[in-house]
């Protein structure tokens, strides 16, 4: 483990661009500089198409820049090859997504088993490790069910079940609330912030303030860049 | 990850769509039936004939006047008569065991009041090196009984005519109004060709041709040999007897033919290659077919659960899980659809052969094979699918809608 405040996730002069057609392209993010620490809890804000998820699926190693530099626990990983990064994402990087976060025709059991296949965890640990994850969002009683066969806030978190159950060095949840009622939305956030408590990083993107405000810092991006990154003084909890 | 843990969700995704997996799998189905149908019944019907033909026995040949099989039977040419007979009998060929002239006409025969109309066998003593005929009353013929009115019944006829279980030996019948004593009852044991017998009757040659069919002409000669290994020599050196008694010279067409269950026996082996060629080829362009089937459904399925792939990815999926998955997928279809086929094939020769009566032989070499060629289609035609899947990029397919 890197020690508390060790910084985990630099991006320097980060530059995302999509093509478009044969000679347009479309910047979604332009010249991001952010750094985040182990144990933060960070939301990134702003406003719909801004840059939130490009950014969040580069700091996730699921997407590469096109230009800048991308540290992840000091190594420079911005020119890694596919199966690396999916080795990243294994061990290192948990995601929550807002849709289709679990995978269909599965038990839950097995959605949150299933990133353990690919990081090879022995089977008897297997079976110990998810019923721990699952108990840990108060969601063992569903690990038989189908995974299209439980709420939205129990798919979210059976998602922060699996984020968890490699032990990864961050938690990055996309809009983990967005298609929730305010109360199940603040119990998914509890959650979240006592695994952030426990001193696991946490990154979230959200576009409304109250969920914002369970992180300890907030950065706002407005078309690809950055316009304030500050401490969280209103601070729920 | 672990090969049944691949299995296991391979098999769960093909349930998901139930109906679409079975009809992708219905040309991999047909294929493998047609197969192990074709081949099974194949063998069968090969055991069958060749099983036929050796109880006939491999030491003689036969001759029939014509120059091929198909004159045999429509006629015209110059017939066979009893002087080619002697002419055979006159080289003094040492080999040669027996020669056996047979004729046949169809006529009414009746006795008891009872009338059937049979074929009618004339046939000389020697004969019965060759027919081997299993008397169940009576005696065959014998030296004595070459111009005798003598019939000896088949025993499906004795029974027609005279009842069951009842010896007619002593008896007598009419054929052609013309009054024939009954000698003797032969039965054939169970072969196919050899109950054509139990259902004619059989008399003495020279009296069928004079007092019957009223012509000389002979139907076949079949001559037995004492060493089977010189058969070829001795069919050349009769064939050279009768060409040069029937004045045919060497360049010329003969208008006889000389067959042998041996050469039978090879034709009907080459008509078995050819026809395994055949269905090879035939099995081939349905499992093609098949294969591309599955492709299709395959590809379908990739971008169907581009997302799914998407998220597999995200949580640590690398190319080779992606591509093994899709793959297993694929090929669990196709061998369950050959597992299926061979179920079907196997049932299908069972109904067959008890239909049919010939043996019910199941090839294991063949069912292996067809399981075998089933999975390979799968993972052949699964390759290029699940490449699409694995080379993915994750973000791709996550934002796929
Ligand atoms: N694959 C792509 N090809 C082209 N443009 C893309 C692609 N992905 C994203 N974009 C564009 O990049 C910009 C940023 O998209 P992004 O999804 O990061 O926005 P966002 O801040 O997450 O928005 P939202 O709040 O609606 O989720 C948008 O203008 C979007 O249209
Ligand atoms: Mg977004």
């Amino acid at each position: 483990m890197v020690k508390k405040d060790a910084v985990l996730i630099n991006l320097k002069g980060i530059i995302k661009r999509y093509p478009i057609g044969i000679d347009d392209f479309c910047q979604a993010l332009n010249g991001v500089d952010i750094s985040i620490s182990q144990g933060e809890f960070v939301a990134i804000m702003g406003p719909s198409g801004s840059g939130k998820s490009t950014l969040m699926h580069i700091i996730g190693a699921l997407d590469t820049p096109t230009k800048g530099k991308q540290f992840f626990k000091g190594k420079n990983i911005a020119s890694y090859k596919e199966d690396h990064l999916a080795e990243i994402r294994n061990k290192e990087i948990g995601f929550v997504f807002q849709f289709f976060n679990l995978l269909p025709r599965m038990s839950v059991f097995e959605n949150v088993e299933r990133p353990m296949l690919y990081g090879g965890v022995p089977i008897e640990e297997r079976k110990r490790r998810v019923m721990d994850a699952l108990e840990a969002v108060s969601i063992a009683d569903k690990a038989k069910n189908l995974s299209n066969h439980i709420s939205g806030g129990q798919i979210q978190r059976v998602a922060i079940a699996r984020a968890l159950i490699m032990d990864p060095s961050v938690i990055l949840a996309d809009e983990p609330t967005g298609n929730l009622d305010t109360k199940t939305a603040y119990e998914i956030m509890n959650i979240l912030t006592e695994l952030n408590n426990k001193g696991r990083t946490v990154v979230i993107i959200t576009h409304e303030d109250d969920i914002a405000n369970f992180a300890k810092r907030k950065i706002k991006i407005v078309d690809g860049k950055i316009v304030s990154n500050t401490k969280n003084k209103k601070k729920q909890s | 990850m672990k090969p049944r843990e691949i299995l296991r969700s391979a098999i769960r995704a093909l349930r998901m769509n139930a109906l679409r997996s079975s009809l992708t799998m219905l040309g991999i189905i047909i294929g493998i039936t047609a197969v192990i149908l074709i081949s099974s019944v194949g063998q069968g019907a090969v055991a069958f004939i060749s099983n036929e033909l050796s109880s006939f026995g491999t030491n003689f040949f036969s001759i029939s006047p014509g120059s091929d099989i198909v004159s045999t039977f429509s006629g015209g040419g110059e017939p066979i008569v009893l002087e080619d007979v002697e002419a055979i009998e006159e080289a003094n060929i040492s080999n040669i065991e027996t020669i056996a002239p047979f004729s046949l006409t169809n006529k009414v025969v009746s006795a008891n009041g009872e009338s059937v109309r049979v074929s009618i066998y004339g046939m000389t003593p020697e004969a019965l090196i060759l027919l081997k005929p299993n008397m169940i009353y009576g005696e065959f013929l014998s030296d004595d009984d070459r111009n005798s009115r003598i019939v000896i019944l088949g025993s499906d006829i004795a029974e027609e005519l005279f009842g069951e279980d009842t010896d007619p030996v002593g008896e007598s019948i009419k054929i052609n109004d013309i009054r024939f004593a009954v000698t003797g009852v032969s039965k054939s044991g169970g072969t196919f060709f050899g109950s054509f017998f139990n259902t004619a009757v059989n008399i003495p040659l020279e009296i069928l041709q004079d007092q019957i069919a009223g012509n000389e002409e002979i139907m076949e000669i079949d001559i037995s040999v004492h060493d089977t290994d010189l058969l070829n020599e001795t069919m050349d050196e009769v064939e050279s007897v009768l060409r040069d008694h029937r004045n045919i010279d060497e360049d010329e067409d003969a208008d006889f033919t000389l067959t042998s269950f041996t050469a039978a026996l090879d034709t009907f082996g080459t008509i078995t290659t050819l026809l395994t060629v055949f269905i090879a080829g035939i099995s081939g362009i349905s499992l093609l077919v098949g294969g591309i089937g599955v492709m299709n459904i395959m590809l379908v399925s990739v971008t169907e659960r581009t997302k799914e792939i998407g998220l597999l990815k995200a949580i640590g999926a690398k190319r080779k899980d992606i591509l093994t998955q899709f793959l297993i997928e694929s090929a669990v279809l196709t061998t369950i659809g050959g597992i299926i086929g061979i179920f079907l094939g196997v049932g299908g020769t069972f109904l067959i052969a008890v239909v049919a009566g010939i043996p019910f032989i199941i090839s294991v070499p063949w069912i292996l094979l067809a399981v075998s060629i089933s999975t390979l289609v799968g993972v052949v035609f699964g390759i290029y699918p699940a490449r699409k899947a694995a080379d993915l990029l994750p973000i791709d397919a996550l934002r796929y809608e």
